[in-house]
């Protein structure tokens, strides 16, 4: 568990760079050296008057179980919203309209957010999940050796996830 | 016909368009914990299936509210009647900002319809990047009047000429 510092709470009052133990708060790019950062100190955590540092989870809690019906209920409705991406993003390509492919361009996007957050919640919101884990193998069985894949992203995912 | 992919231990299968969505997610979850690496990793193997999306080709403005309209007589019925009964909150809250996105999203549709380009013609689109919820005007809201995010995530969709 590292500290992290939200750049758009800090004044910059710089209490940190006092209590720190190691220095992980003296950085000129306004990110915290998690290289330096002592896991669960929280000095500069608790002393922060703006209270713009605070602590990232190495260790997330398994996440709760997905019913399959639900899951498949989510899958199914993440399904619409990517044809209507799709959809979306055709009529665009087809127009030389510039107001017309704006509208298309912002329902496009608005159906890629949603079917993000149907997937989060049907099991997908944590990264390091064995959902997750049990996806990408997939992925890679299936597809490695494909033209483009990009196998070795997926290796490394499963190697630091 | 769609390229489908068998996934997963339920066997779900997948077409590139949804694991390109599937894999923003999971690039915006590593984002979010700050594990940056990750996230380009992941950034990676969206755009590879971003670029193998399934085409809707020669697909016509009427058929994309049909599917809205789809979503709206039963895809959320459905779901929020099993999520419901297993009592999961976190679906029932997706579910939530999900239908009433769409609602506002078919109203824009049937009004453009109507008012073709002066709808947004002299004004501005926004997109929530939260909840998804479309918004055209001068300014954005100050919140998200569905999710209740800060401005500051609700984003300006410029009007493009090819």
């Amino acid at each position: 568990m590292h500290a992290a510092r939200n750049i758009a709470l800090c004044t910059k009052d710089c209490v940190c760079l006092f209590v720190c133990p190691t220095g992980a708060t003296d950085t000129e790019n306004g990110q915290i050296d998690f290289s330096k950062c002592l896991s669960g100190c929280r000095l500069c955590v608790d002393a922060c008057p703006s209270h713009a540092i605070y602590l990232v989870s190495s260790n997330y809690p398994k996440p709760q179980k997905k019913e399959t019906e639900v899951k498949d209920s989510l899958f199914d409705l993440a399904a619409s919203k990517v044809k209507q991406e799709s959809m979306a993003k055709a009529l665009a390509s087809e127009s030389d309209d510039p107001v017309f492919r704006q509208l298309c361009k912002s329902v496009a996007m608005s159906n890629h957010i949603m079917a993000e957050d149907c997937y989060r919640e049907a099991g997908y919101i944590l990264p390091q999940s064995d959902a997750v884990r049990s996806l990408l193998k997939d992925l890679l069985a299936k597809e490695e050796g494909k033209a483009d894949f990009p196998a070795d992203a997926v290796r490394k995912l499963l190697e630091k996830l | 016909m769609l390229r489908r992919l068998r996934v997963e231990d339920d066997m779900r299968e997948m077409t590139h368009g949804e694991l390109a969505a599937m894999c923003t997610n999971l690039q915006k979850a590593c984002s979010k914990q700050l594990r940056s690496e990750e996230a380009q990793l992941f950034g990676l193997l969206a755009a590879f299936y971003e670029e193998g999306r399934e085409k809707q080709e020669g697909c016509g403005y009427q058929d994309l509210l049909d599917t809205i309209n789809e979503d709206l007589a039963s895809g959320y019925q459905r779901a929020n009647a099993v999520a419901c009964k297993n009592q999961d909150r976190g679906s029932l809250r997706a579910l939530v900002w999900g239908e009433k996105v769409s609602k506002l999203l078919k109203s824009l549709l049937v009004r453009y319809e109507k008012q073709k380009n002066s709808l947004l013609d002299g004004t501005n689109v926004y997109v929530c990047e939260i909840c998804g919820f479309v918004y055209v005007g001068e300014q954005p809201p100050a919140i998200c009047p569905i999710c209740k995010v800060p401005s500051f995530k609700i984003q300006a969709v410029q009007k493009e000429a090819i």
